[in-house]
């Protein structure tokens, strides 16, 4: 079973954000960018599904800057087999539409038996690359998948996660594309000798511009820190000061003697 | 011609799901800006009582489609119906929810019919004369106000952004019941929906839960958490989804939409970012103290009480003020 695993650079969570209105997107304190979390979830589980069946291979795809190349130099040493790098010249968010069409342009002829993304993007957080992919293939689609199973040689199984701890099953025909939500299967960390050979590894470019597509057009018109729906208070002082602080108000309001 | 804004309603066991009334709320807003007739559609079989409630409590015109064998949702046929009930109906919006169902087939929906695709819709504003959906980016650290020209959107919004009306309409709205004519997909196969069986770990019975994120950083530090619930009476241990999926704490232990809601007088959140999954889980707690390194934490927004230390300098020191006999 070949399969492809969509990957995407991401800030780092810990990294501080802030409103930019020059550019209508963000400004950060920071350059340190990761793999999106959920990604590293999808490779897990390609990886995962290579071993279980001893066949096969594994090949990630990301659609980013020249700096977007770490995640997939990161993937060949968590044990993928190949990347695809499809370079872009925008700092700016790019609609997930045009993500898709872009992936999608460049993988459709190339057989893969089994497309996985991540359930989500921990900066835009749009949710859809993955079940737009899907669709601009004509590929059957499940989101949020935490459960993947290889049935016979046609088909998978698999378990999506709802609400409330739910969970949907379905057998799905291949080829499909499925997005992967995180679970109890924490993403491998790369060992210093694998990331050695993977920095060696050719990557395949695609400059975007090659790849000639259009998708409705949506744009961000302005970026905010959002409101807040409690009173924020923010307590002042050195960090002992705040541990005394924080003792009265829990006693106050008797919550601790 | 006056155009549409179509709500999707979303079901589950049977029953009309809370956030449809969302759905609806948040279209009667954009109602507001861009003068339009509000439908709803419902896909299901059966599909009659599902229909009648949402014409009785919205008072909204209604198109019940009775999709053969489609008890539960799937989505590929949500796909199939929908798009051609689209095509013959042309609505300007489009409206489902941003669910485990909404997710799975609204933008895949978006690209066959060619329309636009706006997840995650919290807020309607106008801005530069544009009506723009606000959605958060950066896990829930930022807005975005999203606009598109284009002639169709698709929307999905988000559950707890809009509040939905309680009471009853006073006439119920009109259905009009069709049948879908879809091929049962052969690509997809349902074999039914699992129930989980974790129970929440008397988390939703604490009066105070006190809730590891990863910015504990290490699976060591949840004995910190734990001598910080200690400290109070008729307390448990809780966590954010990151940190059950370590294996630091058990999936019983989940605050949020895919684990356990809480409702605890005192939530203590202890490097958790203050993602919308996670907030959704806990925002009805009494009061809420939030402890994170980053001063633009989401979590701030929605926290009475924010310290902004690291939580394994912070939490130690704290648990030695508090036991330490008091000065005066
Ligand atoms: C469909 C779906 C369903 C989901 N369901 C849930 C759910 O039910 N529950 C849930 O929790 N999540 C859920 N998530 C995941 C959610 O989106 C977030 O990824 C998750 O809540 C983040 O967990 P976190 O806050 O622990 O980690 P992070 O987002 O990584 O945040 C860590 C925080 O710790 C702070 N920090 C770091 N170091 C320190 C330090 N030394 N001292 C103090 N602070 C520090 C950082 O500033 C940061 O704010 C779901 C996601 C999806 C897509």
């Amino acid at each position: 079973m070949n399969i492809l695993v969509c990957i995407k650079q991401v800030l780092a969570a810990a990294v501080r954000v802030f409103p930019d209105a020059d550019t209508r997107w963000i400004r950060s304190d920071s350059d340190e960018y990761v793999m999106n979390r959920f990604d590293e979830f999808a490779v897990e589980a390609a990886l995962q599904l290579r071993e279980a069946l001893s066949d096969g291979r594994v090949d990630v795809i990301s659609v980013g800057p020249e700096r977007a190349e770490a995640v997939i130099r990161r993937a060949l040493g968590m044990g993928a087999d190949d990347g695809i790098h499809i370079i872009t010249k925008t700092c700016g968010p790019i609609p997930p539409a045009v993500t898709a069409a872009l992936m999608a342009a460049s993988v459709r002829n190339r057989n893969y038996d089994l497309i996985l993304t991540g359930v989500m993007s921990e900066d835009d957080m749009n949710a859809q690359v993955g079940p737009a992919m899907a669709e601009m293939l004509d590929l059957p689609c499940a989101t949020a998948v935490i459960q993947i199973e290889r049935r016979g040689i046609s088909t998978v199984y698999v378990e999506r996660e709802m609400e409330g701890g739910m969970r949907d099953a379905l057998e799905i025909r291949l080829p499909a594309l499925l997005s992967v939500q995180s679970g109890a299967h924490p993403p491998r960390y790369p060992s210093l000798s694998r990331m050695l050979r993977a920095n060696r590894r050719p990557i395949e470019t695609i400059p975007s511009t090659d790849l000639g597509m259009t998708a409705p057009d949506i744009h961000v018109v302005r970026t905010a820190f959002p409101g807040k729906t409690r009173a924020g208070y923010f307590l002042e002082g050195s960090a002992s000061e705040k541990a005394a602080q924080l003792l009265k108000i829990f006693q106050a309001r008797s919550l601790m003697r | 011609m006056t155009s549409t804004i179509l709500v999707i309603a979303e079901h589950a066991d049977g029953q009309i799901r809370p956030v449809t009334g969302e759905i609806v709320a948040c279209a009667r807003q954009l109602q507001q800006l861009q003068p339009a007739d509000i439908r709803i559609v419902v896909l299901g079989d059966p599909v009659e009582t599902l229909a009648e409630t949402l014409s009785q409590k919205t008072g909204l015109p209604v198109d019940a489609i009775r999709t053969p064998h489609l008890a539960e949702y799937h989505g590929d046929t949500y796909r199939d119906v929908l798009t051609d009930f689209i095509k013959e109906l042309q609505p300007r919006y489009i409206c489902a929810a941003h669910t485990s169902q909404g997710l799975d087939f609204a933008p895949g929906l978006a690209v066959r019919i060619k329309a636009a695709c706006i997840t995650g819709v919290e807020a309607i504003v106008e801005a530069d004369g544009e009506i723009c959906f606000t959605r958060r980016i950066c896990g829930g650290k930022l807005t975005a106000d999203i606009a598109s020209p284009n002639a169709q959107i698709v929307l999905s919004v988000l559950p707890g952004s809009f509040s939905a009306d309680s009471s009853n309409a006073t006439t119920a709205g009109a259905i009009c019941y069709r049948t879908a004519i879809s091929e049962t997909s052969a690509r997809t196969i349902p074999c039914g929906v699992l129930r989980s069986s974790v129970k929440a770990s008397g988390i939703t019975e604490a009066d105070v839960v006190v809730a590891a994120g990863r910015g504990i950083g290490d699976r060591e530090n949840i004995a910190l958490i734990h001598r910080l619930t200690a400290l109070f009476s008729g307390s448990a241990v809780a966590g954010s989804r990151i940190v059950c999926d370590q294996g630091w704490l058990d999936y019983a232990q989940q605050v949020g939409v895919t684990g356990f809601s809480v409702q605890p007088a005192l939530y203590i959140a202890c490097g958790i970012s203050g993602a919308v999954q996670h907030v959704s889980g806990m925002r009805a707690s009494g009061f809420i103290v939030s402890i994170n390194s980053d001063p633009n934490a989401a979590i701030f927004n929605v926290s009475d009480i924010c310290i902004v230390e690291d939580l394994k300098t912070f939490i130690p020191l704290f648990i030695e003020t508090a036991t330490s006999p008091h000065p005066d």
